[in-house]
């Protein structure tokens, strides 16, 4: 399989810093494939996607070794147009992204910088804001429209540049519930399409669980953990000791075969369906 | 094209105004039939013309056509209430300074008012130049309240400024909205622990203000860092370079066009400036001599011209 994204032992300390962010990661991220990133704050997930779209090393100062590739090509000697093309990034802070001064011409900056002439450019805006639905915020001030509007904005300016690689950065930390949802629901979108590689580093896993197709938890600048996602929830006492949780379905399942009643090879839930018809047939079992 | 057009996207959004960064405009309006950079081109105009007019009466002639633009453009009056504390604090800073320290010359009528020596001479100078300052103030209120910030971007790269510098102006702008913004937040959280600046000193509210400065700037900087970030994820270059190196499409100007009347009152207005700057430089016609009010007060004062 194709490796879209690969990782050298890389290593980054940021300017006036003691310790380094990333020590040593050794990483292959396969094309299309939709990775899940989890970890306690401070441990490294932002670091470690901000090497990828190359905001490190080419707008942050520090210290940089080992490499990373972005299909075939050293993130190091890209520019930004390069990169722009390759990998969108999506900020949890869906304002501090916004450059312009209506959603339209935000989301036409990024075609503009890539080249494309006015047709194409209104082609990839009209495509882009209906998948995530702002279709009717066009002409509206990005900083005049909710923090769930704002934050479909910022990824409707990444889908618009069709990069083949996708990083959300805690893409549902500023938003109300219902926000998340429609965040997921496009997250679901194009994963179904199976067209980009989503890297999506997120706190929901009760959501971002039954998407991803691997689980990677960073831990004090490491990747501690890169599984299949049903491998990756496997021990929960072990993420748990590293600050993070399972998804309340997959503990759940897990508490019962601890207690023996259910078995230890049943396939285990990622979400809340999944979970009540596993228990469901369990409890048909008995 | 329709001599009113609309700029809602959403026809069920009834409200009369739409907020910018910089204050309101009004949803619907007959500016928005004109090309942007018509638009700029009046506001230049309006802007620029009073700097030839001396006679203190036409300004204010020029005031009332900002005026009637204002009220033509659908602009809410009321709103240009919150104008009222900068042309009061012009006035009062302007003619304190010309009564204070009027300077020195042996021509200076002096005239006692209330028991105060003044001068005749730079007072009216004072008050020409402050009818001036408020023409063009309310040219940049018409310009601000019938224009989003979109407009004037599309208006100075349809003027030829470059890409890079238009830009510029759009961040600034924008970041004198978040500025504010940030400062309202402040202000609110500081209120929220029981702060009363009403009940404060003049003093030390002054105090205050200059310690909102401290996170106002730390903030300004991250949000510039992260700006900075946001443009480099977009591929963005200061070179304006596409990635397929062709010259840089300018989608959203390429949504506006221009029509007759555009044609039509980018004329006049480059008509009228033309006339007005070589009246004024060849026949000094605008001078401060010829205004009406300047013969009558000292006609009636016995000033010899």
């Amino acid at each position: 399989m194709d490796a879209a994204i690969k990782f050298k032992d890389l290593q980054w300390r940021y300017e006036h810093r003691t310790n380094f962010a990333l020590k040593g990661i050794n990483l292959e991220i396969i094309k299309n494939d939709f990775i899940g990133v989890v970890g306690a704050n401070e441990h490294g997930k932002t670091t470690l996607v901000s090497a990828i779209c190359g905001l490190i090393p080419h707008s942050y100062n520090g210290i940089y070794k080992g490499s990373v590739e972005v299909f075939g090509k050293k993130v190091f000697d890209s520019d930004a147009l390069e990169l722009a093309t390759n990998v969108g990034f999506v900020f949890s802070d869906p304002e501090a992204q916004f450059t312009a001064m209506t959603v339209e011409e935000e989301l036409a900056f990024g075609l503009e910088n890539m080249g494309f002439e006015h047709a194409k450019i209104k082609e990839r805006i009209d495509w882009a804001a209906e998948t995530t639905l702002i279709q009717d915020l066009l002409d509206k001030s990005p900083y005049d429209i909710s923090g769930g509007q704002k934050q479909r904005v910022a990824i409707a300016c990444v889908l618009a540049m069709n990069p083949p690689i996708i990083i959300m950065d805690e893409p549902t930390s500023m938003i109300d519930p219902l926000g998340k949802n429609l965040i997921f629901d496009i997250l679901r979108r194009l994963k179904k399409a199976g067209e980009h590689t989503l890297i999506v580093v997120e706190h929901n896993v009760e959501q971002l669980a039954p998407l991803a197709d691997k689980m990677l938890l960073m831990y004090e600048g490491l990747v501690d953990r890169y599984l299949p996602t049903r491998e990756f929830y496997s021990d929960s006492n072990y993420l748990q000791d590293r600050g993070v949780l399972a998804p309340e379905s997959t503990e759940f399942v897990q508490w019962l075969i601890s207690e023996k009643a259910l078995p230890a090879s049943i396939n285990l839930p990622l979400d809340l369906a999944g979970g009540i018809e596993t228990t469901r047939q369990a409890l048909k079992r008995r | 094209m329709n001599t009113e057009t609309t700029l809602t996207a959403s026809p069920e959004r009834a409200a009369k105004s739409r907020k910018t960064l910089l204050g309101y405009v009004p949803m619907v309006s007959p500016f928005y039939a004109f090309h942007p950079a018509t638009r700029l081109i009046l506001f230049i105009f309006l802007g620029v013309t009073p700097l030839f007019i001396f006679i203190p009466e036409m300004n204010i002639l020029l005031l009332f056509v900002n005026l009637a633009l204002l009220r033509w453009g659908k602009v809410d009056i009321q709103q240009l209430k919150i104008y009222m504390p900068i042309i009061f604090t012009v006035a009062i800073f302007m003619f304190t300074v010309v009564i204070l320290a009027p300077g020195k010359d042996p021509n200076y009528t002096p005239l006692e008012v209330l028991g105060k020596t003044i001068y005749y001479q730079p007072v009216f100078f004072t008050f020409a130049a402050y009818w001036r300052l408020i023409a063009m103030l309310f040219g940049t209120i018409l310009f601000f309240s019938t224009n989003r910030e979109r407009e004037l971007l599309v208006g100075l790269r349809a003027l030829r400024l470059p890409f890079v510098a238009s830009y510029v102006v759009g961040l600034s702008i924008r970041a004198a909205g978040m500025f504010m913004e940030d400062f309202r937040t402040i202000r609110e959280a500081e209120q929220a622990r029981g702060l009363d600046t009403k009940a404060m000193r003049f003093s030390d509210q002054v105090k205050l203000y200059m310690m909102y400065l401290i996170p106002l700037f730390s903030i300004a900087l991250r949000r510039a860092n992260e700006i900075s970030n946001a443009l480099f994820a977009r591929g963005y270059t200061l070179t304006g370079r596409t990635s397929t190196g062709k010259p840089r499409e300018d989608y959203i100007r390429s949504t506006y066009s221009y029509s007759k009347r555009d044609f039509v009152a980018i004329a006049f207005m480059i008509i009228i400036f033309v006339v007005t700057g070589l009246t004024q430089i060849f026949f000094n016609v605008f001078a401060i001599e010829h205004s009406p009010l300047n013969i009558f007060l000292r006609q009636a004062l016995g000033i010899p011209s």
